[in-house]
């Protein structure tokens, strides 16, 4: 056990050392230009796969595309005048773009978090056991909080199980 | 209606429907205590268990969450000063310092009878005015339906985040999402990228488990809490209410249901802006305007009256046109249409033994949640400090299980995950998720009643202004838009003078 926590110790102290490194540096992001330079791009690129992607017939009075064209449409109008404003704002009226601070270290932490999700799911998958990444979820996340508790991590683990048995036998859930 | 109510009563005077009445009053309560943890995301959570019952018990199960959440937010709100829930924090601002002169047991027994009554009111309001607006709503037509859908999905993109013009944008992609799949007309293929997975579409839970539950794990985990400390001796008082108390609160409480069901009905509106409201009101219209703020009876009552009573009242628009009075409900819906009820006059009528089970039903759960307060306050109450460490693995090994449990692959999972990464994704940009979540729920509604309106119009677009019906439909949505604007513009001019 003391290996094992001095291990501990070590991921811990390496995580706090980028953390430190981190945790200062922001990043402003120009949401507003962002938002419509992406929407707008999006109902572009939807708009361009449609007759790929939407199959019709020439005997529809209103087809398939019909629908999803319409939303494309209000999706770029409304897009554009997300877009239209802030350059506006910008040009016009000098005010500065619309931004919003991003935290490195808030972010990187997602990021873990993510990892973890997505490990879960990877083990999932290719063991076709979800007990098995259930287990590696709980270890993830109480690692990840640094959690040196060993009822918590006897707690987690039992629920992981108990989880795999409500679904397994409970719903008949095979997996 | 007299005719449904016996069979009706058959149907839902089964063991199995008041064990999940109660399992679903249990987890909505223990959910909406935690802060954090949303009413929402508890039905999401348990929305696939749903889809191996039948109509009745899945129904009394969600809505049993659904009630329970409204009560179990003021737990916390009471015991540590910190709302379970959003609708919550009105309830805290005179719970919280009853709790600290020593009454709180007096101020959980208020907050839980005020929100029996408002849950009981709402529910018997549900059960009169769903089949007359139901028979209002059959008369609607296509183009009608379709001007619906489009006021609804602009109020709720509207309210739902700082930006309605991105609200809107989300209620598009919303849209664009279920689009995905079969089109529901000639069934060809659309948007699915040669997956055959996708061929019969997202479903709801799928999505709904990344975009909203995985999400919250996501930005939990990005800042976390210290631990939340609990004495437990707090509830140690004798939870004794005057009589004197008892004749105070009768006012605020009806009032305030009354506001509730009134703000319920409103598609787009919920139970954080009843609960404000129905504060404000109480405060203005009592004897005891100084006791508001330092523990007064009436401002926790008036609080968990309204937001209990819009429980039953956001059912209205869903039951009866299909438009979901906020996202919780919305995603009721599809546990609805799944067993094959389709919102309409059809419910009240052809499967209305079913309904008026379901609209009953929920006098028993705003009754058996009564009950359960009145014994398991403490277990409430102690699930408070449950540490994020033990919390958060749990949630996401309950999203896993239960995107697998849906179509029993891991696909589903999969998407899950990405519909994660989207809508944290979407977040850094402000975007508000309800407006896809309904986007995604009345899509094919929405769809379906455009195209049919065009195809009757051989193609004329002017069938959507042709009836009284449609004209009033789009009067009320640039009414709702110019509020918005208005009550937009006034805030942003509000911080500019600050």
């Amino acid at each position: 056990m003391k290996g094992e926590q001095s291990w501990l110790d070590r991921l811990d102290a390496k995580r706090d050392k980028i953390a430190e490194k981190l945790a200062h540096k922001e990043v402003s992001l120009p949401i507003e230009l962002i938002t419509g330079i992406l929407f707008l791009l999006l109902g572009v690129v939807i708009l361009l796969i449609m007759p790929k992607q939407v199959p019709v017939s020439d005997t529809d009075v209103i087809n398939g595309r019909a629908f999803p064209t319409l939303l494309m449409v209000v999706m770029m109008i409304f897009s554009g005048i997300i877009l239209l404003k802030e350059l506006y704002n910008y040009f016009i009226k000098k005010c500065p773009l619309t931004t919003k601070k991003v935290n490195l270290l808030v972010e990187v932490k997602a990021l873990e978090i993510l990892a973890i999700l997505f490990l879960t799911y990877l083990i999932c998958k290719i063991t076709d056991l979800f007990v098995i990444g259930a287990i590696f979820c709980c270890l993830g996340f109480l690692l990840y909080f640094r959690c040196r508790k060993k009822s918590y991590y006897a707690i987690t683990l039992v629920t992981a199980v108990l989880i795999w048995v409500a679904f397994r036998f409970g719903l008949n859930v095979n997996f | 209606m007299l005719e449904f109510i016996g069979p009706a009563l058959e149907h839902l005077f089964t063991l199995e429907n008041f064990l999940w009445m109660n399992l679903g009053v249990f987890i909505g309560a223990v959910f909406a205590a935690v802060p954090g943890l949303s009413v929402i995301l508890c039905v999401i959570l348990f929305l696939p268990f749903t889809y191996r019952m039948t109509a009745i018990p899945g129904m009394m199960f969600l809505l049993g969450i659904y009630c329970a959440g409204g009560y179990g937010g003021s737990v916390s709100a009471i015991l540590i000063n910190t709302p379970g829930t959003p609708h919550a924090a009105a309830t805290m601002m005179d719970g919280h310092p009853l709790s600290q002169k020593g009454r709180t047991k007096a101020a959980l027994k208020i907050a839980l009878y005020a929100s029996a009554f408002g849950g009981v009111f709402s529910a018997l309001m549900l059960l009169f005015l769903g089949p007359q607006v139901a028979q209002v709503a059959a008369q609607l037509g296509t183009a009608e339906y379709f001007m619906v859908c489009l006021f609804g999905l602009t109020i709720i993109a509207g309210v739902s985040g700082k930006s309605m013009i991105k609200g809107i944008i989300a209620a598009c992609i919303g849209l664009l999402i279920s689009c995905i799949g079969a089109d529901p007309m000639t069934s060809y293929d659309r948007f699915t990228f040669g997956i055959p997975r996708l061929y019969l579409g997202l479903d709801l839970a799928i999505c709904l488990i990344g975009l909203f539950a995985l999400v919250e794990i996501l930005a939990k985990a990005e800042k976390k809490s210290g631990p939340l400390v609990l004495d437990s001796k707090k509830i140690n008082d004798d939870g004794k209410i005057t009589k004197d108390e008892y004749k105070r609160m009768i006012r605020p409480t009806i009032l305030s249901s009354i506001i509730g069901v009134l703000v319920g009905i409103i598609p787009g509106t919920g139970a954080s802006e009843a609960s404000w409201f129905s504060y404000d009101r109480a405060k203005a219209m009592s004897k005891h305007k100084e006791e508001f703020g330092h523990g007064s009876v009436e401002g926790i009552a008036a609080a968990e009256s309204a937001n209990n009573a819009v429980t039953g009242a956001t059912l209205i628009p869903l039951l009866t046109m299909g438009i979901p009075g906020d996202g919780t409900v919305a995603i009721m819906l599809s546990a609805l249409m799944i067993n094959g009820l389709n919102p309409g006059l059809s419910l009240f009528t052809t499967q209305g033994d079913i309904m008026y089970a379901i609209m009953i039903g929920l006098i028993f759960v705003n009754l058996f949640m009564l009950l359960q307060g009145n014994f398991l306050t403490r277990l409430f109450a102690k699930v408070v400090s449950i540490p994020q460490e033990i919390l958060t693995p749990i949630i996401v090994m309950f999203c896993f299980a239960g995107a697998y449990s849906v179509n029993k692959n891991y696909f589903d999972v999969g998407v899950t995950l990405i519909f994660a990464v989207i809508a944290w994704l979407l977040r850094k940009l402000d975007m508000p998720p309800v407006p896809i979540l309904l986007g995604m729920v009345l899509g094919n509604m929405t769809e379906t009643n455009f195209r049919r309106a065009l195809l009757i119009s051989n193609g004329n677009p002017a069938i959507f202004v042709s009836s009284v019906y449609c004209i009033i439909f789009i009067t009320l949505t640039v009414l709702a838009v110019a509020a918005l604007i208005r009550s937009k513009l006034k805030e942003s001019n509000g911080q500019v003078k600050k």
